[in-house]
């Protein structure tokens, strides 16, 4: 396993949609999701997470509401907006195309010069 | 509560959103620690160092916390705005659907309301044109200023703005090198001939520096230079505005090089104005001319026979004066300049008019310093009186509204019980006036529309408007009042129907809790009563005072005076002399005509033009009322007196065929000139000190020259064909006739005349038309005084029905049980009726005091009567009193059917 990366702020977002995409879940559970899905690969710092959340909540892509863990505690529970399905699909095919772009660009083979 | 929001709907009434975010947080994150520490432990860790690991991977949780409460307070901001504008809109729709609910009410304070609002809008709009806006087309108007100046007038010292030219040259040189001058003459209307398609203009005088000083450059062509504008060397040029050369020219780039003529005289076009401007005055200017014009043949101040110029001539003073002054000039010190400049010893008439100071004022006449117009002053008056009328308005939607507040009380006191705040209950009751006021508003909006050009046209007709009635400033102020009125009309009874004590009164009885609420109603009707009272006493005073100035004598008998001027158009010498025999003969002619009494001949129609010359009286002329008597003259026919109805004090009239060399004069000059003493048989010398003598021969009463209030001015009479110098020739017909006659006489007159003098042009006025702007303020006065007050008394009626019926529909309880115990109808009628009265004699009594405490805004616009007429008062207060007695006789009638039984049995 090699050294977890740094996560860029954008692409911690489509990570939390992501992982809110699967249903309405509390922070800790958005924690473990990113935690266990990418094996470790990534170093996220959990407080960088609430701020995610915080700030999709100001810009609506996600909505809040306080329930009862699986473990009987008061937790804060987030859910997709409409908007924030809406943000996930366009920020996941954005990001295809761009590990698509760099891929193709790491297979490319220089062109023969023009004689 | 809508159910989109997440947010809990128990939590929005929690007092402390601050410290409630900051726990949300610490909670959010405490529940994460626990959670992964949990997790960490069954993994195998120990407790002490999971939760350190747990906070380690959470970063540096005092900025993690900083940083989700600035998100979070952004969050809860947002949601309070939307849930505060989403119950707003609530507020209103609800209100809209329960106003639906009582057409009648509603559409009734609507009416009320924009009744108020519109006579504010409409007044706006007319007092923003006359004081707020500036001349438009003016580059920087803040910086150019008009000279006044403060002189003795019959009612004390006032600022003026007229000035003669030597006072205006002074002026000029002594303000060289520190500011800008120009000299010009009010607009006045002009028939414009030669290539022009619209032959009626508003023709201005102005100096070259007039358009510098200003910073109006021409849109075309060029201004005229200074050396265009000599003094007795002046170029035929003239400069036309943009809305002149569109309607006369059809806005055609050829109009430059164009001729027109005004007075006989041609000018060539050589510039047009840039499109907006049109003078600074109120009055729209289409025609500028060269200043050095001002005086030729065609004026009324041409004088062939004097020799001096007629710009020394002090006589001619109503020329306005601008100023620019240079950046950074001190204004009072040249205000103290121009103060010397006007104090030179040949510019003063008296030794005492040292103590007249000179200022440069606004350049928007209404801002002038010290006293204005008398249509300004009334306007600003009327302005008060509008204020009032919306008051009156407002009080009585307030009625209306405390009433509904009270049929409405159960369904307040529900929403009260079930825990709506005190606050949200106002807003939700504020919200429905609110409603109405502002569709009263848009009414009121439209209301000054056309209310403003309908109050122009009354208050100022003659005027050729240079800005429209519309600006953003009106639908401002109309918006602002309509919000106004709608607050403080909804929150009285907002107030009131949310106090908490409500509930108690409902608990109590319907009938106690009206008690305290009437009260209210009462004192809103005694208020309206009060302000009825003032504005009728109002009228009452334009009204007597309209009356006194009619009544007064100005030596004319002018309902009966018909004037018919004829002139050829071109001055032409030879057909003088016959135009002259045969206006003699239709004189003759006219005295058989139907109607007609007598028929005089005149050089000059009274109180329209006059003419002057220099006179040397035997006397000691030295006295200061004689070097102020500037004496006028006309030259009459020896019928004159008797057919304008003015009568001879000493001495005799003129005979049929009048001795040469004698004169009449009037009271005013005798008294002038031979104050104390007799003046027939005196002495007077025409044009030169060493002219033959004139012999006193009469005197007559002093009938005006101007003004139909004016000081006494010295006036004398020449006797027709006997003036020692030439140009004086009577032109105009004066008849004297039954009015109803007048229509006739006047087609008669234009047949006979065109029939014996072709290619002559005829003028036919009557007098009662001429003079009517005159009496204008006082008239405008009386109809709108009057027309507000109606108004208001209308309003304040309606008041107090609605008040003395609700007291009765509150009483009918009371009422069955004093029938049931033997009361007559006759006793309920009565005591209805005695309780409606009682508050509006309170109110009359109120009026009367603020009537006699605000009378002396209005004294100076008042003639021959004082604004505590006590005739005035009375008969005020009995109109005032019966309105109401009518008022409440409805209510008392119903309360009388109270059927005993049934009322009983109510509750």
């Amino acid at each position: 396993m090699s050294t977890p990366l740094d996560l860029l702020q954008g692409t911690l977002d489509v990570l939390v949609l992501r992982a809110l995409s699967h249903g309405r879940m509390h922070g800790y559970a958005v924690a473990q999701f990113i935690r266990t899905s990418s094996d470790g690969s990534f170093r996220v710092l959990d407080g960088a997470l609430y701020t995610s959340l915080h700030r999709m909540e100001e810009r609506g892509w996600v909505e809040s509401d306080w329930g009862i863990s699986d473990k009987g505690k008061r937790a804060k529970f987030y859910r997709l907006t409409a908007a924030g399905r809406r943000a996930l699909r366009a920020e996941t095919a954005s990001w295809n195309d761009y590990v698509a772009a760099v891929g193709r660009v790491l297979r490319a083979v220089p062109a023969p010069e023009p004689a | 509560m809508t159910a989109r929001s997440s947010v809990p709907a128990w939590r929005r009434y929690l007092h402390f959103w601050r410290h409630d975010v900051q726990a949300d947080i610490d909670a959010e994150l405490r529940f994460h620690i626990e959670a992964r520490v949990e997790e960490l432990i069954v993994q195998g860790g120990s407790p002490d160092v999971a939760r350190a690991q747990a906070i380690e991977e959470l970063g540096d949780v005092g900025e993690v916390r900083r940083d989700l409460r600035a998100i979070d307070d952004r969050i809860v901001r947002r949601r309070d705005r939307v849930v505060w504008l989403r119950s707003l809109a609530a507020d209103f729709s609800y209100s809209a659907r329960s106003l639906a609910r009582t057409p009648v009410v509603a559409a009734t304070i609507v009416i009320t309301l924009a009744l108020g609002l519109g006579v504010n809008a409409a007044m706006f709009s007319l007092l923003d044109v006359l004081y707020l806006r500036p001349p438009a087309g003016v580059p920087d108007p803040g910086s150019v200023n008009r000279v006044w100046y403060s002189r003795p007038f019959e009612s004390g010292a006032q600022y003026w703005p007229g000035f003669d030219y030597p006072s205006y040259r002074a002026m000029r040189q002594a303000l060289e090198g520190h500011a800008a001058t120009a000299i010009y003459s009010v607009p006045q209307q002009q028939t414009i001939g030669g290539e022009a398609h619209d032959a009626s203009a508003q023709v201005s005088w102005v100096s070259s520096e007039f358009f510098s000083v200003l910073g109006v450059r021409a849109a075309r062509g060029r201004m005229y230079a200074k050396d265009e504008d000599r003094l007795g060397a002046p170029a035929d040029v003239a400069v036309i505005s943009d809305a002149y050369w569109h309607r006369a020219f059809g806005g055609d780039a050829r109009a430059i090089g164009r001729t027109i003529t005004v007075r006989k005289d041609r000018y060539t076009i050589i510039g047009i104005a840039p499109a907006g401007f049109a003078g600074v005055e109120l009055d729209a200017t289409d025609v500028w001319l060269p200043f050095s014009t001002f005086v030729r043949s065609g004026s009324m101040y041409f004088d062939p026979q004097n020799a001096t110029p007629w710009w020394e001539n002090r006589n001619i003073n109503a020329f306005q004066v601008l100023v620019r002054p240079r950046t950074g000039a001190n204004t009072a010190a040249l205000d103290a300049r121009i103060t010397a400049a006007l104090h030179r010893p040949e510019l003063l008439y008296r030794p005492s008019d040292t103590a007249n100071v000179a200022r440069l004022g606004s350049i928007i006449r209404a801002r002038g310093p010290g006293k204005t117009d008398q249509e300004f002053r009334i306007a600003t008056r009327l302005g008060g009186v509008a204020a009032i009328v919306l008051f009156i308005a407002i009080a009585n939607v307030v009625n209306l509204l405390l009433a509904r507040a009270v049929r409405r009380r159960r369904e307040i006191a529900v929403r009260l019980a079930l825990g709506i705040s005190r606050a949200r209950l106002v807003r939700l009751l504020v919200s429905e006036s609110v409603l109405l006021s502002l569709i009263a508003g848009v009414a009121a909006v439209l209301a000054a529309w056309w209310g403003g050009a309908l109050l122009r046209a009354l208050l100022l007709p003659d005027i050729h408007w240079a800005a429209t009635p519309m600006h953003w400033r009106v639908l401002l102020f109309s918006i602002a009042i309509a919000l106004g009125a709608g607050v403080v009309a909804g929150l009285l009874p907002a107030l009131q129907s949310s106090s908490p004590d409500l509930s108690d009164a409902l608990k109590a009885g319907a009938r106690e809790g009206a008690v305290r609420r009437s009260r209210l109603r009462g004192s809103l009707v005694v208020a309206q009563a009060a302000l009825s009272m003032v504005l009728l006493v109002g009228a009452t005073l334009f009204l007597r005072s309209l009356a006194n100035v009619r009544a007064r004598d100005i030596g004319y008998d002018s309902s009966r005076l018909l004037f018919a001027e004829v002139t050829y158009d071109q001055p032409d010498s030879t057909r003088d002399a016959y135009l002259t025999r045969e206006l003699r003969e239709l004189a003759q002619r006219l005295q058989a005509a139907a109607g007609v009494s007598s028929v005089a001949l005149t050089n000059s129609r009274p109180m329209y033009s006059f003419s002057f010359t220099a006179i040397y009286p035997d006397a000691d002329t030295a006295t200061v009322s004689a070097r102020h008597a500037f004496p006028t003259f006309a030259v009459v026919s020896p019928g004159y007196f008797k057919t304008v109805g003015m009568r001879l004090l000493r001495g005799r009239g003129f005979a049929a065929h009048p001795e040469p060399s004698t004169l009449i004069i009037n009271q005013a000059m005798a008294h002038a000139y031979w104050p104390g003493e007799d003046a027939l048989g005196r002495c007077i010398r025409l044009g030169k000190p060493d002219a033959p003598c004139f012999t006193v021969i009469g005197v007559v009463q002093t009938a005006a020259r101007s003004q139909i209030i004016e000081d006494p001015r010295a006036q004398f009479y020449l006797p027709m064909g006997r003036v020692p110098f030439t140009g004086y020739e009577p032109r105009t017909l004066v008849v004297r006739a039954d009015p109803g006659a007048h229509a006739t006489l006047s087609r008669e007159i234009r047949r006979m005349v065109s029939d014996v003098l072709p290619g002559t042009t005829i003028d036919i006025v009557r007098m009662s038309d001429a003079l009517e702007p005159q009496y204008r303020p006082w008239k405008l006065g009386a109809v709108l005084f009057t027309l507000f007050g109606l108004l208001a008394l209308f309003v304040a009626a309606v008041g107090i029905y609605s008040s003395v019926s609700y007291a009765v529909s509150q009483r009918v309880h009371e009422i069955g049980v004093r029938m049931a115990l033997g009361a007559t109808r006759r006793d309920v009628v009565r005591q209805v009726i005695g309780s409606g009265l009682r508050t509006v004699v309170i109110g009359v009594g109120a009026g009367v005091a603020l009537a006699i405490a605000a009378g002396h805004l209005v004294a100076a616009l008042l003639y021959g009567v004082r604004p505590s007429d006590v005739e005035s008062m009375v008969a005020v207060s009995v109109v005032l009193l019966a309105v109401a007695v009518a008022a409440a006789l409805i209510p008392a009638w119903r309360a009388s059917r109270v059927d005993p039984v049934t009322a009983l049995r109510v509750e």
